[in-house]
């Protein structure tokens, strides 16, 4: 109930480490964020510093409209879930789900109240007596999410929660966040270095690296217009097949070249090229997997290159392909578009022609790395 | 037949072991048992000794030959009460604040971070190398310039008791930095303050090393004698049991006072066994529990 904003912020540990430089980020009232990048890029050491766990070296954290830099985490009226659950061991899981009511001297008919039913959501009931440590990974997260629940607090922070869960639970896990997203109607900031929890969670993304922000923007942005090569990369999976490759420019239409073909770039991707003027250039190109597709015949368009593994997902193939000179792509292919015949002659060695539409294309600067259509 | 001998062969192995087995055990509680005989004689002597009434002085056999409790009826005639209450009001106090300042001092240096956290925890290591005696001379000067001397030693041996308990970190800080510092942050972003997360958090989870800070610190003073002797100076009703019950050792004074001082012995026992029987398990956990506890 209250947004954040997060200006010029800095973290310096000891001995001038520098984790996160410059973060400037609003989030809104009621919003979900999700801070993801890979391991060690800093998104912990945010979210500690709005939970006061961590000390801010420099710029401002506001929640709500009031600076809270140096305010301890219990004033600051936020709620956490860490990555290792943090129950406390000695105290069964009602008592650890009261604790926090406790220290604010709710009536304890209150506190009965609020435990239960934050237990009856979470499914949790026939362990309120139990002790953490006689419970499964699955059941002390859904501990660690009653015990943030019952605070109503601004602002409810998750670092990693999901990551100590086995696949399966992960996903259902996912799924009742979503839903508990819906029922708490409050401003959620989850961390996870897992692009797909990212996209599947967030109202927007926050990606980093290096301490740095690379993009913001909501799952559907970060995905069809990455600012950069990062970016595109880390967003998607399988990731996107990236390679240099000339941009070419001739009489009012742009073409790649990628591997000796010719492919023009047609659609939205052609116009926007022209309406910016880019000249031809050196460009790193990038193709999601699933935008390229198997040709019938060889052609100027197309690249043929060989199929080295054949990765059956179920609803889709993932095949591995190597080009004539070596560089290794990736190809997502519905399993419907494909016949059982032409199914079982995908085995390793394989002769095959492959091919992309322009409009699905990402050009990426070749020294900067930058779209060069933002 | 093959997996008969097989089968014949762990048995006869299993046997060997439990054999090997029952031997060295034997030998183990042997050699244990002979250990704690000649560690409980003296005791049972001084025991046997106290409720010896047909001699106050020593003679040539241990049972008694006439049982009674003359000698803890005398004890009362002295001014050994006033002794036993000193010691059980310096040993109490120091308990109490020894045990306050060593969870907080071992609670700070393994929770907050600061400026000289390191260097100061090297600086008490080596000062708790100097021997304490060294600083008797002059502490006995500031006590008697603040009053606190002989008459009214018992301020002055708290005071001197309890003044380096803070160095005496180690141990508890060491439990301390084996609970996992998210339990802090959790409890600090549900609402508690430093203070709280350390009386429902860390205490409860380190229950042992709580029982084990206040036994030791019980027992420091409960058995002091160079300090509480120095600081007494010979006045009675400053001293505590230890000085005082010394005293009647004195060549002058044993022939009178020997069983009376064995009286006197066991009853400095009995608090002390208590307190142990009662805390035993913990005490043990405590001492042993830090290294396996996540
Ligand atoms: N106490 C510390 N002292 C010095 N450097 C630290 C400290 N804590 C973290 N760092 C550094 O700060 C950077 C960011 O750490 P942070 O924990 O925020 O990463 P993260 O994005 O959460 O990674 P992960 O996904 O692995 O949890 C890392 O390079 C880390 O080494
Ligand atoms: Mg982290």
């Amino acid at each position: 109930m209250a947004n954040v904003k997060l200006t010029d912020v800095k973290k310096i540990y000891d001995k001038n480490v520098v984790a996160v430089h410059d973060f400037n980020l609003e989030i809104k009232d009621k919003e979900f964020v999700v801070f993801v990048g890979p391991s060690g890029c800093g998104k912990s050491t945010t979210l500690r510093m709005i939970a006061g766990l961590e000390d801010i070296s420099e710029g401002t954290v506001e929640i709500d409209g009031e600076v809270v830099n140096d305010l301890q985490p219990k004033d600051r009226d936020i709620a956490m879930v860490f990555q290792n659950y943090a129950l406390y061991p000695h105290m069964t899981v009602y008592d650890n789900i009261a604790f926090s009511l406790r220290l604010k001297k709710v009536p304890e008919d209150e506190v009965y109240e609020k435990v239960t039913n934050a237990a009856n959501v979470l499914g949790i009931t026939e362990y309120l007596m139990r002790k953490p440590r006689a419970l499964s990974g699955g059941q002390r997260q859904r501990v660690a999410i009653g015990r943030a629940m019952v605070r109503n607090a601004k602002v409810f922070l998750m670092d990693e929660p999901l990551s100590n869960l086995d696949a399966k639970l992960r996903n259902q896990m996912r799924a009742e966040i979503i839903l508990l997203r819906q029922k708490l109607d409050t401003t959620f900031v989850y961390v996870t270095h897992d692009q797909t929890e990212a996209m599947t969670l967030g109202d927007r993304i926050v990606i980093m690296q290096n301490g740095y922000i690379e993009q913001v923007g909501t799952p559907m942005e970060v995905f069809e217009m990455p600012t950069n090569l990062f970016v595109a990369e880390f967003i998607g999976a399988p990731k996107m097949n990236t390679f240099k490759t000339k941009l070419i420019e001739e009489g009012g239409k742009y073409y790649v070249t990628p591997f000796g073909s010719k492919i023009e770039v047609n659609g939205i991707k052609g116009d926007m090229l022209r309406e910016r003027n880019v000249k031809s250039q050196n460009i790193i190109l990038g193709v999601r997997p699933e935008h390229i597709s198997l040709a019938e015949n060889g052609g100027e368009d197309t690249i043929p290159c060989t199929l080295e593994v054949n990765e059956m997902m179920g609803s889709e193939l993932h095949l591995h392909v190597v080009t004539e000179d070596g560089s290794h792509l990736i190809v997502r292919t519905p399993t419907v578009d494909l016949d059982a015949d032409a199914r079982r002659e995908l085995v390793y060695g394989k002769k095959l022609n492959i091919t992309f539409e322009g409009k699905v294309m990402h050009f990426f600067g070749e020294e900067d790395n930058r779209n060069l259509l933002v | 037949m093959s997996t008969l001998s097989s089968t014949e062969r762990t048995a006869k192995r299993h046997m060997g072991i439990n054999t090997s087995r029952r031997i060295s055990n034997t030998a183990a509680y042997t050699v244990l048992i002979l250990i704690s005989i000649i560690w409980l004689v003296p005791f049972v002597f001084i025991v046997l000794q106290s409720f010896r009434v047909e001699s106050t002085w020593q003679v040539g056999y241990v049972i008694p030959q006439k049982w009674g409790l003359d000698n803890y009826a005398n004890l009362f005639k002295t001014d050994f009460p006033r002794w036993y209450l000193n010691t059980f009001i310096a040993a109490v106090a120091t308990a109490v604040l020894q045990t306050v300042i060593v969870l907080c001092m071992s609670y700070t240096l393994s929770r907050f971070r600061f400026k000289m956290r390191k260097p100061l925890m090297r600086f008490m290591l080596i000062l708790g190398m100097f021997p304490g005696m060294l600083t008797m001379i002059i502490l006995y000067r500031v006590l008697k310039d603040l009053g606190m001397t002989q008459a009214n030693a018992v301020p002055g041996l708290i005071l001197v008791y309890i003044a380096s308990s803070g160095m005496g970190y180690y141990v508890s800080k060491g439990f301390f930095d084996t609970i996992p510092k998210s339990l802090d942050e959790a409890a600090r972003v549900d609402g508690a303050t430093r203070f709280q997360v350390l009386k429902k958090i860390i205490l409860p989870l380190s229950k042992p090393i709580v029982i084990y800070t206040i036994l030791t610190a019980f027992m420091g003073p409960w058995g002091d004698f160079v300090f509480a002797r120095y600081i007494s100076f010979g006045t009675s009703s400053g001293m505590n049991v230890a000085v005082g019950l010394y005293n009647w050792l004195n060549r002058d004074q044993i022939a009178n006072n020997y069983t009376m001082f064995c009286a006197g012995g066991v009853l400095v026992a009995v608090p002390v066994t208590l307190l142990f029987m009662c805390l035993q398990r913990y005490y043990v956990e405590g001492v042993t529990g830090g290294a396996v506890k996540g």
